[in-house]
């Protein structure tokens, strides 16, 4: 559904993007993971037609954002990074005016505006001036106005920046509800969390390029990150041993047994078992699951948030 | 910039205008003034010879029906006619048939213009007159003197009135009194009241217009105007709508500074609507360009305020909004079409002072106002793709 292939972009003497490919498939929620100034929502503004790229070609649908930008942006519902409302209109009045544009019939419009107001929970207090909105209410809004023509394709440029819990989890709630009814989402963030919650796939940006991409566990092989199973123990266990009897990768830190796993649900019960059984007392057992922040890391050398 | 470089600027052009700085002491203004002969006579070409070389009036020959249009249209000040006859009425001690013919808005130069004309004909034809008056009066008085002794007393009369160049003689002042028309009628205080309200129109409108283009800078910086490019709105149409806006508002703008004018003041728009009409349309055609043009350029509403501040007073002051070009020197008048203000003040003279039909040189100015508004607005057409997706 979408192809992006070596796209490129600079700027003011800033190579944002240095060629950047990846595919994504029809009802697939893919997630840009990188963090700020990595290039993320210069890709999204290149998907979304705002500017074209330098070099590179980006197909939607078939279509080349560069020659078809009209039939494009028919299909695609953007939801910016800034909160883009008419702070003095009502929610309800920024709902009329943003899908007024789209050449929705007036009937339908209202209907849908009902529709996804309800779906955002802000029904009951549409009618209140957007500038008197919390934050997260105001992204609640900022994401319904991307929806009111029905895109096929989502793109989300980090749209829980700032936003308390509730509103939060509303919104992934949202996108989880669309994704499954087959709209393709496109979402950005430097939030490892939001991207294992949502994507499907997710691709690793940094310094304007994708390090790496692929489903949570692909990136995890890829990266060789594992799993870290950490047991406090009475005494300083015997590292050789215990790596023998166990046929794990293991280090031994003072009274603490840290031991490398592909599968720590697999591997737990065996490891606890295994330094019993050589006769050492376990005081206290944690899991350190590999996660993308540690993926990120071994790609990049850097932190995924500073 | 603004605490150094605008005063600065404001400084120049009031004393320039006012003070004449900027001239040497040897410079001396002329004032133009146009000299339609209709005697064609040697005394008529002697006369014109004569004010000619004074250092003050610069002679321009032309004929009466293109002095009077030059006139009404504000290229020129002011014509002397010398009727036909004039050389007869010299010789026959008659009233000189003249006359000085001109804006009733350049009072001030036809002070200065009478007393130079005067003064400079009083001692050339006065002297011509009062010899042949005293002829006349020798040979009424004393027909039968000898030839001798009549051609002695003239010579010492001539003498006589030739060392007195005040030419103060109540007689030939009465003769040689010139005649002094107004061409464009000088309704009291009319000429001052257009000035003030299209000078002040104009600029407010300006200052107004740019605040509207600011608009566009804010929905720049909220957001809004990126999501509006997400749409299938196209950046032509966005930017046209915010021109269309500024044009509404600033037609009503300037018809309610004419209406008000108009109520409070008592100045004559009733049977001017059209021209009226069209002159609004056009100014803020050409002050909406301006605005949408400053806006695309500027990349945040704090530049915008000091950029348009400067270049509004600066052209406000140029074009005449604060003072009327005409008392400029010549070279201060050749760069204030340069002006929006110059091209939209002249246009509402022709309507409310010169009452100029509306074809010919009040169309003009029309024209030159929507050929400003149309090419700012492609200007900012090119800069607003450039700017409004300028990454952040």
């Amino acid at each position: 559904m979408i192809e992006v292939k070596n796209i490129q972009k600079s700027y003011d003497n800033i190579h944002a993007v240095k060629g950047i490919s990846f595919t994504i498939k029809a009802g697939e929620c893919y997630g840009l993971l990188g963090p700020n100034g990595a290039g993320k929502s210069t890709t999204i503004n290149m998907l979304s037609t705002l500017f074209p790229p330098d070099s590179g070609e980006i197909l939607i649908n078939g279509l080349d954002v560069k020659e078809s930008r009209e039939e494009v942006k028919k299909i695609l519902g953007v939801v910016p990074q800034e909160i883009a409302l008419y702070s003095n209109f009502t929610a309800w009045e920024n709902m009329l005016f943003w899908g007024g544009l789209h050449d929705i019939k007036t009937n339908d419009l209202h209907k849908k505006a009902e529709e996804l107001l309800r779906l955002v929970g802000l029904s009951d207090r549409k009618d209140e001036k957007v500038k008197g909105y919390s934050g997260g209410m105001k992204r609640r809004i900022n994401l319904a106005c991307a929806l009111l023509h029905s895109p096929k394709i989502l793109l989300l440029d980090e749209p829980t920046v700032g936003v308390d819990p509730q509103s939060r989890n509303m919104i992934f709630e949202l996108i989880e509800q669309l994704n499954k009814e087959g709209m393709t989402v496109i979402y950005t963030t430097h939030y490892m969390e939001e991207a294992e919650r949502l994507c499907t796939r997710i691709g690793i940006i940094d310094s304007g390029v994708i390090v790496a991409q692929g489903t949570l566990d692909e990136l995890k092989q890829q990266s060789e990150i594992k799993d870290v199973i950490v047991m406090e123990c009475n005494q300083s266990p015997d590292e050789t041993a215990i790596a023998a009897k166990l046929n794990l990768e293991v280090k031994v830190t003072d009274h603490t047994i840290y031991i490398q796993t592909a599968n720590s649900k697999k591997d737990l019960t065996r490891c606890v078992i295994g330094c019993s059984e050589a006769g050492y007392e376990i005081q206290h057992i944690d899991i350190q699951k590999a996660n993308l922040e540690n993926v990120f890391l071994k790609m990049t050398g850097k932190q995924l948030r500073d | 910039m603004l605490t150094f470089l605008l005063p600065a600027i404001l400084i120049s052009v009031f004393s320039l205008a006012f003070a004449g700085a900027g001239n040497n002491d040897d410079d001396v203004q002329k004032i133009p003034l146009l000299v339609c002969d209709q005697d064609n006579s040697k005394i008529t070409q002697q006369t014109i010879n004569d004010i000619d070389s004074v250092k003050m009036i610069e002679v321009i020959p032309c004929s009466f029906d293109s002095a009077i249009d030059l006139i009404k249209r504000g290229k020129r000040s002011s014509v002397l006619i010398l009727k036909k006859g004039f050389s007869d009425s010299v010789k026959e001690l008659k009233h000189l048939p003249w006359e000085l013919q001109y804006d009733a808005a350049h009072l001030q130069e036809m002070g200065v213009l009478q007393s130079l004309l005067s003064r400079t004909l009083y001692t050339t034809i006065g002297k011509i007159m009062s010899k042949n008056a005293i002829i006349k009066n020798i040979d009424a008085q004393l027909p039968s003197m000898d030839s001798t002794s009549r051609s002695m007393i003239i010579a010492k009369a001539s003498a006589g009135s030739e060392s007195d160049n005040s030419g103060d003689d109540n007689g030939m002042q009465s003769i040689m009194k010139l005649n002094t028309v107004s061409v464009i009628s000088a309704k009291t205080g009319n000429l001052g009241l257009v000035q003030t309200v299209a000078g002040t129109a104009v600029m407010m409108l300006l200052f107004s217009l740019t605040g509207m283009g600011g608009g566009l800078l804010d929905e720049k910086e909220q957001g809004t105007l990126k999501r509006l490019l997400y749409s299938p709105v196209h950046p032509a149409q966005i930017l046209l709508g915010k021109m269309a806006a500024s044009i509404l508002v600033a037609s009503v703008q300037l018809t309610f500074m004419f209406a008000f004018s108009a109520a409070v003041f008592h100045l004559h728009i009733a049977d001017k609507i059209l021209p009226l009409g069209i002159l609004i349309f056009a100014t803020a055609f050409a002050c909406s360009g301006f605005g949408i043009l400053l806006a695309t350029f500027a990349k945040s509403r704090q530049q915008l305020q000091g950029m348009s501040t400067l270049i509004i007073l600066s052209m406000s002051v140029i074009g005449g909004s604060m003072v009327p070009t005409f008392i400029m020197p010549q070279w201060m008048q050749d760069i204030s079409v340069v002006s929006i203000n110059y091209w939209s003040i002249q246009g509402f003279y022709d309507i409310l002072w010169r009452e100029l039909p509306i074809a010919g040189t009040f169309l003009t100015k029309v024209g030159v106002l929507l050929a400003i508004g149309v090419t700012f607005t492609l200007i900012a057409f090119r800069l607003f793709r450039k700017n409004a997706l300028a990454l952040d």
